[in-house]
């Protein structure tokens, strides 16, 4: 019974101390103060995601060397990121606190379809703009009139499927193709692009083998049956897990397709020398598409946006491994971020940012266009067109590093 | 009455119940909500674990199946949310008492890892489903918003439903625990020979325990999914089945009270200490504290040192803090110092 007591008052006082940690006053545009303006994003720092992590070390890295420039207009950018885990319930319970405990003026990059799924309507319902999370899912950008505080930033999965629908067409008119492809919603955006891309040539795929991402074994029946099919040409619509096993698997089931294409999520250098050095030999000369620069491949080291980049990890990430391209991507959207809150002037508003969010013209033809993307790439919002980010480069792998093949193309959901 | 636990230690927890609210922001009355439905789901658990003594790794599974209840009848069937709590608790109830059967004919380490395989199969199930399920993508379910008829904040009202279920729940696990069928538990716990010798089913009171923590884990799971107002495969990580264990471990196995220890733990861990802590050690030390994996390094330190400083959890240091003094002794009434008692 004392112990009953005991245990009573102890829990009370463990809620006071927990309690006690009140939150900041709300003040007229929340997260905003005359120094600072607050933004906050969840990110997967452990679990099966955590290989994404690098990408809020790199938008830290540019919010930091705009604060030492001063800040934007006067202000300084307080950034501030917490692991998920890709666990939607923490994704909301964080967002939750970020909104109603930080008072955050945005919540910036959050990261993964279903995380971000998950607070999505929560953040609509509270006018808290959902700023470029880092999903290509294209609800995220199609869905504006829906979810007016919700946008996109790179490139959607529908879209890049159709842009290898059209490069088959184009360049392999008389490929059989064999497609290895997730069963979600991630799998089956690029499925459905690249069938809409492919058009009447939709005839040319021979086999389409679904594996499911929970499944224990690696997709080694499926790769025999694409083999069997006797289809030369091999698409990998896959996370990064996956698609190396594919790759290696092929290669020990002495399968030698003459083209393959991966899907741009799991082609990084990093992932593909995985594949090769796990024995794969079907790795080089696969296809890809790109829309950052690369920091991998030397070829554009005498870029101005590649010396800024090196020069900022050097200084404010020295820790991080420069070379690996989610850092660059994280730089490139903390960029963006930097423009548009710039735009807003001295009082900076919540619906401000959304408004300048939907009308962005960040082009070469306007000398403005973002350093850390390919040579030619916009970043153009306007109307009722809501995805930022549209063109990409086919790469190839070729030595270890992806080679950028021909001019920039065009995609924009899968339907065109 | 005795049966329903201490009535005085149960009117401080409804005072301290309902002033929390007006103490605290709504943020942190939010998280005192999940408190309040990791009580329920820890209460479940340690009938199990704490007095029947058989291990599951597998509970949150039986939380997910209460919380995917709830979400295809509120989305798909229109039913108001509250009145899916009791359903989503049968729901997992019926499917634990069908998995016992089989189960805990299993003794010891054996039970736990064939209840190992409760979350990998349920997460391949909802994915094997998805017209049914929502797969991958999962389901939304609506925003909290007041039912209460006056401005309430809707985390307030998610507060009151919680703590009223929780408050429900904690005397009908002491009515469990105390009566004829919790002695069975008892000594299926310390001796399974020499219950089976005084006529005690095993099989039949590990099923009925299995069968019954998952109700409470089910409810819990109702609430989980009102409270986070979205599921999906990823939302019921087999991590979520051993933070449980990990909750009643540290409250207490076999204390019913020591479980609010364990829910504060489950629920502040992850969302609020975790991060804090990790803000401590990078401005004292030199840390990369958002390196991958580092949140689960001080979560993992955090353990070691709870556990080495009280052993028998949280009930175990009330006991021993009890015990000493001797102004705090009881004297003439031995019994009242019987750890049995709870």
């Amino acid at each position: 019974m004392r112990k009953t007591f005991l245990l009573i008052v102890a829990a009370l006082a463990v809620t006071a101390v927990v309690g006690a940690t009140a939150g900041a006053r709300p003040t007229a545009t929340p997260g905003v103060t005359a120094k600072s303006i607050l933004l906050e994003g969840t990110y997967p720092l452990s679990g099966p995601a955590s290989g994404y992590a690098p990408i809020p070390v790199g938008m830290g890295a540019y919010f930091s060397y705009v604060n030492a420039k001063g800040g934007v207009n006067g202000r300084k950018i307080n950034w501030h990121y917490e692991d998920d885990g890709y666990n939607p319930a923490n994704t909301v319970q964080i967002t939750h606190k970020f909104v109603e405990q930080d008072h955050a003026f945005a919540l910036v990059g959050g990261l993964g379809t279903e995380p971000q799924l998950a607070v999505r309507q929560y953040l609509n319902d509270n006018k808290v703009p959902q700023l470029f999370v880092a999903t290509g899912a294209t609800t995220f950008d199609r869905d504006y009139v829906q979810y007016p505080w919700t946008i996109g930033w790179q490139p959607d999965y529908e879209a890049e499927g159709s842009i290898y629908g059209k490069y088959v067409v184009a360049n392999m008119p008389n490929a059989k193709i064999g497609i290895l492809y997730q069963n979600d919603s991630y799998g089956n955006d690029y499925l459905r692009g690249f069938k809409a891309g492919l058009r009447s040539h939709q005839s040319q795929i021979i086999t389409a083998q679904p594996y499911d991402l929970s499944a224990t074994t690696p997709p080694a029946v499926q790769m025999a049956k694409i083999k069997a099919s006797g289809a030369d040409t091999l698409v990998l619509f896959a996370t990064p897990t996956p698609t190396i096993q594919a790759y290696v698997i092929g290669t020990k089931l002495g399968y030698k397709p003459a083209n393959v294409i991966t899907n741009s999520v799991s082609a990084t250098d990093a992932f593909l020398t995985i594949a090769e050095k796990s024995g794969s030999d079907i790795v080089e000369g696969s296809l890809s598409v790109e829309y950052t620069l690369d920091p991998a491949n030397p070829i554009y080291n005498k870029l101005a946006g590649m010396k800024l980049y090196r020069s900022i990890m050097a200084k404010y990430a020295p820790k991080a491994n420069a070379n690996d391209g989610l850092n660059l991507y994280g730089v490139a959207k903390a960029w963006n971020v930097v423009q548009l809150l710039t735009k807003l002037g001295k009082n900076p508003t919540r619906a401000g940012l959304m408004a300048a969010a939907r009308k962005m013209t960040f082009s070469p033809g306007k000398k403005n266009a973002n350093p850390f993307l390919l040579q030619g790439v916009s970043t153009f919002t306007k109307g009722s067109f809501q995805y930022p980010i549209t063109q990409v480069k086919l790469v190839k792998y070729v030595n270890h590093v992806f080679q950028p093949q021909g001019k920039l193309f065009a995609g924009r959901g899968a339907l065109r | 009455m005795k049966r329903l636990g201490n009535p005085i230690a149960f009117g401080v927890l409804v005072l301290a119940v309902i002033a929390a609210p007006f103490i605290f922001s709504n943020y942190r009355t939010y998280q005192l909500a999940f408190v309040g439905l990791y009580l329920v789901a820890l209460l479940g658990l340690d009938i199990l674990t704490g007095f029947t003594g058989q291990i599951s790794l597998g509970h949150g599974a039986f939380m997910g199946i209460g919380a995917y209840t709830t979400t295809i009848l509120v989305v798909d069937h229109g039913v108001r949310d509250i009145w899916t709590i009791p359903l989503g608790g049968v729901v997992a109830g019926i499917i634990g008492l069908a998995f016992g059967i089989p189960a805990t004919r299993f003794a010891g380490p054996y039970l736990a890892l064939a209840t190992f395989a409760i979350p990998l199969a349920f997460i391949g199930i909802l994915k094997r489903y998805p017209d049914f399920t929502g797969g991958n993508v999962g389901k939304n379910l609506p925003q909290l918003h007041s039912q209460l008829g006056w401005h309430t904040n809707p985390s307030i009202w998610f507060y009151v439903v919680c703590w009223v279920v929780a408050l429900v729940m904690l005397p009908l696990a002491f009515v469990i625990v105390r009566g004829r069928f919790g002695r069975a538990m008892r000594s299926v716990r310390d001796s399974e020979i020499a219950a089976a010798a005084n006529g005690v089913s095993t099989a039949g009171v590990k099923t009925l325990a299995f069968g019954i923590s998952a109700f409470f884990c089910g409810v819990a799971g109702s609430l989980y999914a009102i409270g986070i107002t979205y599921v999906n495969p990823d939302t019921f990580p087999i991590d979520l089945s051993i933070l449980l264990l990990v909750g009643i471990v540290l409250g207490g196995a076999g204390s019913l009270y020591g479980m609010l220890f364990g829910a504060l733990f489950v629920e502040f861990i992850r969302i609020s200490w975790g991060p804090a802590l990790l803000n401590l050690f990078s401005r004292v030390h030199h840390i990369d504290t958002h390196a991958p994996g580092s949140g689960l390094v001080v979560y993992g330190v955090v353990l070691l040192l709870v556990l080495y400083a009280a052993p028998a959890g949280a009930a175990g240091l009330a006991r021993g803090l009890a015990g000493r003094p001797a102004f705090l002794r009881r004297k003439e009434d031995p019994s009242l110092s019987d750890p049995g008692l709870v």
